[in-house]
């Protein structure tokens, strides 16, 4: 009996140990803290705009304010003070978390969109697929399907908006010079972070307004917690003793102003026509062959294998008409390039699938396909960053992200540093999305159906590789506002380019041609960035 | 999805969730082949297959230890090796040594009255991963990537030590798992962390049994249910802490080979009659166990 008694006590102990250990609750680290700035920016009101003609022309929506003497005032001071002596917890928490910054948190909130918008259609059981409606988007499929064009699209608006908004919001700011509530009445608390910024209108109603605008046109589904988020942080500026309600009404009418001028953009920058038609389609088949025949090295047609969807059943191509320049009246536009930069950066043809030089490339392939080692794999898994995701473009955002809040930048020119990464990393999606369609090239499994993936083969044309464009678009301008790091973010991108290759779904050269695509149009919003006033 | 959790391996697995013991010294080792294989598939609650999947199949080779530290404890050590493959689609398949557990199961109540016995285990299970495989490519994983312990009670009622009657329960706690990607998006909000909290889970198992000196045979029913977690989306992959529940019916039969001493032929299979976040999998399970009697040879 003694030997049981022993063991039971030991098995006891051991469970009671092991289950401590086991029962972890997993921390959800959000990585920001709260924002205070090393400098404030007060000359960014002269930085050039990336799109709105200036920021003069808003001048409507901030009329002059009242001076903080009169009685009008005292009033939104009064209120601020009441509101303070009754903060609830929520509304505590609320204030702690858009204290880290409103160009970071707004930054998170659209990647979570994205990644939850990023789904495509399931089949019909006819084998066919319906497409996502805008007007419908609570429906099966769900709007928008925010793939990797749609959500570099769509990350440089808000990025974009955000930051011309808050340059207008600076110009402003330094015309009216009205402190803050809590710097006017020494009983008014400031419960986040002090900043030395005059008040009107407030930064955070601007980028609540634009946010709110653009996130809702492009992610209608979203609307409660768009709604929310905006207009909680309206209530943060007001609560945390930072704005007065007519500082905040203006930032909203500002910010209103700024985006609408965008929206107005974004209706006739060619996305609605990014889908295409059937008819179309089927004759992308024929237009890619007759690019080739043009080549400076014309190619005959019967030398020529164009690109096959693999999925089952046969998809239609991702967004065909998102990058096209060659036809009129399609193709999206491009921030820092025009139309005819698109084609003359277009990357030379990859090598004729039916030559030799071509089956090295995909022997090259196959070979990672059947090695895919530990080391390779976790590269494969690290930047897959494919459906259900933020897209490669919201990998980029999040590692941007950890060298913006490191760098304590006001809140303008941390909206500088995501306006220029994403106008770049559109412009990487106009180009590469107009290679892929203008070469039309099968992927590696289409040429040797042995070839098995350590990711999910994604449904459009293979040269060249968007992951290797996205990626050194994003390394190129980093590097330029970031330059001690420069080595760790073309690192990055060559690891991302290379994890494609390693998960089979790339020849070399879809990553080469890629990567040097993607340099040469960050170049372009580099060289912007380099004259705007800001460095 | 979760067809190779430690939990759904152990609740058919024998000795774990039967109320059988070893005796004192005996040391036995056995390998089992088996075979899982689904077409369709719940995502969410929504039952449908999937084309580019194709037929998902799982093959394991499970090797197996028993050995009886006294009476009334027997110790129970798993170590599958397994390898998937989907017939459609592209996706490449895994390999790999999965997780090894350990188990120790205690008898601490016997009552005897004429034809009738009760008795109650308790039983303990650590496993861990034996390789560093990932459990972010799922279905083809080949497991979840975490730590778990399991405790478990088991009662069963024989009569005239023919019939057998076993009820038992299992509460698994489950270590959190660390992808290679900074982020992930699951049961609808973004993590901006590497860090995957997987849910505890809870099993159950039914059996009724008819036990002869050379042979037995046995109908089960066990269900898991995971205490938490998301729905797979609407065509999206499966993910490692999606909540994966599921009940299966399944039959068991073990035969001594009177020719051989001391080897016993085991054959069980399971039918998946309702799912979430799991495959509808037919599995079936055949292998040896061969017993050392070290107590008797001294």
């Amino acid at each position: 009996m003694k030997i049981p008694k022993f063991y039971t006590a030991l098995f006891f102990i051991a469970t009671v140990t092991i289950v401590l250990r086991c029962n972890k609750e997993v921390t959800y680290t959000e990585g920001l803290y709260p924002l205070q700035p090393t400098n404030v920016d007060a000359n960014a009101g002269t930085w050039k705009p990336v799109f709105v003609a200036s920021y003069s022309k808003y001048a409507a929506s901030v009329p002059l304010p009242a001076d903080t003497s009169t009685s009008a005032y005292k009033t939104e001071l009064a209120t601020i003070k009441n509101l303070q002596s009754v903060l609830t917890s929520d509304q505590q928490k609320a204030i702690a978390y858009w204290s880290d910054g409103g160009v970071l948190r707004w930054n998170q909130i659209f990647r979570e969109l994205v990644a939850r918008y990023n789904l495509p259609p399931a089949p019909l059981s006819n084998g066919t697929y319906i497409f996502p409606d805008a007007n419908n988007p609570f429906a099966d499929p769900q709007f928008p399907f925010s793939n990797p064009p749609y959500a570099s699209r769509a990350y440089s608006y808000v990025s974009a908006a955000i930051y011309d908004a808050l340059k207008a919001a600076w110009y402003y700011k330094y015309q009216y010079n009205r402190p803050s509530p809590y710097l006017v009445d020494k009983n008014v608390k400031s419960i986040m972070p002090k900043v030395d910024l005059p008040s009107y209108p407030s930064e955070e109603a601007v980028m609540s307004a634009v946010a709110q605008t653009i996130l809702l046109a492009l992610f209608p589904a979203a609307y409660d917690e768009i709604i929310s988020k905006a207009g909680e942080q309206r209530s943060v500026a007001l609560l945390s003793g930072r704005a007065s309600s007519s500082d905040i009404s203006a930032g909203l009418a500002l910010g209103k102003a700024v985006a609408a001028d965008y929206l107005a953009r974004a209706g006739s920058d060619g996305m609605s026509t990014a889908i295409g038609t059937k008819v179309q389609w089927e004759a992308l088949d024929d237009t890619a062959k007759a690019h080739w025949a043009k080549l400076p090295a014309p190619v005959e047609a019967s030398d020529v294998v164009t690109w096959l969807s693999l999925e089952v059943p046969a998809r239609p191509p991702m967004l065909p008409f998102f990058g096209n320049k060659t036809s009129v009246g399609l193709g999206v536009k491009g921030w820092m390039m025009t139309n005819a930069n698109f084609i003359s950066e277009r990357p030379g043809p990859p090598p004729i699938a039916t030559q030799r030089e071509m089956k090295n490339q995909v022997d090259e392939v196959k070979y990672y396909s059947q090695n895919l080692t530990g080391e390779r794999e976790a590269i494969v898994l690290k930047w897959a960053d494919g459906a259900g995701t933020y897209t490669p473009p919201g990998h980029w955002n999040q590692i941007a992200e950890g060298y913006v809040r490191d760098a304590h930048f006001s809140e303008v020119r941390a909206a500088r540093a995501f306006a220029f990464l994403n106008m770049a990393m559109h412009d990487a999606a106009v180009g590469c999305w107009e290679t892929k369609y203008y070469y039309f090239n099968p992927r590696p499994t289409q040429l040797d159906a042995d070839i098995k993936t350590g990711t999910g083969i994604p449904n459009f044309p293979s040269y060249t590789s968007g992951h290797s464009t996205f990626s050194s678009a994003a390394a190129t301008v980093l590097s330029y506002l970031f330059p001690s790091d420069a080595t760790y973010f073309n690192d990055q991108a060559q690891e991302a380019s290379l994890s494609r290759l390693y998960g089979a779904i790339h020849y070399r050269v879809d990553i080469q041609a890629g990567s040097d695509h993607g340099k040469r149009i960050g170049t372009y919003t580099v060289n912007f960035a380099k004259t705007d006033g800001a460095d | 999805m979760m067809l190779f959790s430690w939990g759904w391996l152990q609740a058919q697995t024998p000795l774990i969730t039967d109320g059988l013991m070893v005796p004192k010294r005996d040391l036995g080792n056995g390998l089992f082949y088996s075979n899982d294989s689904w077409k369709n598939y719940w995502e969410g609650t929504l039952k449908r297959d999937n084309r580019n999947i194709g037929t998902l199949s799982t093959q394991r080779v499970t090797w197996m230890g028993v050995y009886g530290l006294t009476q009334k404890i027997t110790l129970i050590a798993t170590l599958p090796y397994i390898w998937t493959k989907a017939s459609g689609g592209t996706l490449e398949g895994m390999r790999g040594l999965q997780d090894v557990s350990l188990s120790a199961k205690y008898n601490f109540f016997t009552k005897d009255w004429t034809q009738n016995r009760i008795r109650l285990f308790a039983l303990g299970t650590y496993a861990i991963p034996a390789s560093d495989y990932t459990a972010d490519f799922l279905p083809l994983s080949i497991g979840m990537g975490c730590k778990s312990f399991s405790g478990r009670l088991t009662t069963t009622y024989s009569y005239k030590k023919a019939w057998h009657f076993t009820v038992s329960g299992a509460y698994t706690w489950r270590g959190n798992i660390y992808l290679d990607r900074p982020s992930y998006y699951t049961n609808g909000q973004m993590y901006f962390s590497n860090e995957v909290q997987m849910y505890n889970q809870f099993d159950f198992i039914l059996r009724a049994g008819y036990h002869q000196p050379n042979w037995r045979g046995e109908l089960f029913y066990t269900q898991q249910n995971t205490l938490g977690g998301g729905d797979i989306r609407r065509q999206d992959m499966p993910f490692a802490s999606n909540q994966m529940n599921y009940s299966k019916l399944g039959a068991s039969f073990l035969y001594a080979i009177p020719q051989i001493k001391n080897l016993a032929a085991r054959l069980w299979g399971s039918y998946t009659i309702a799912g979430r976040n799991v495959g509808q999998s037919t599995s079936i399970t055949a292998g040896l166990m061969y017993t050392f009697h070290f107590a008797n040879n001294q």
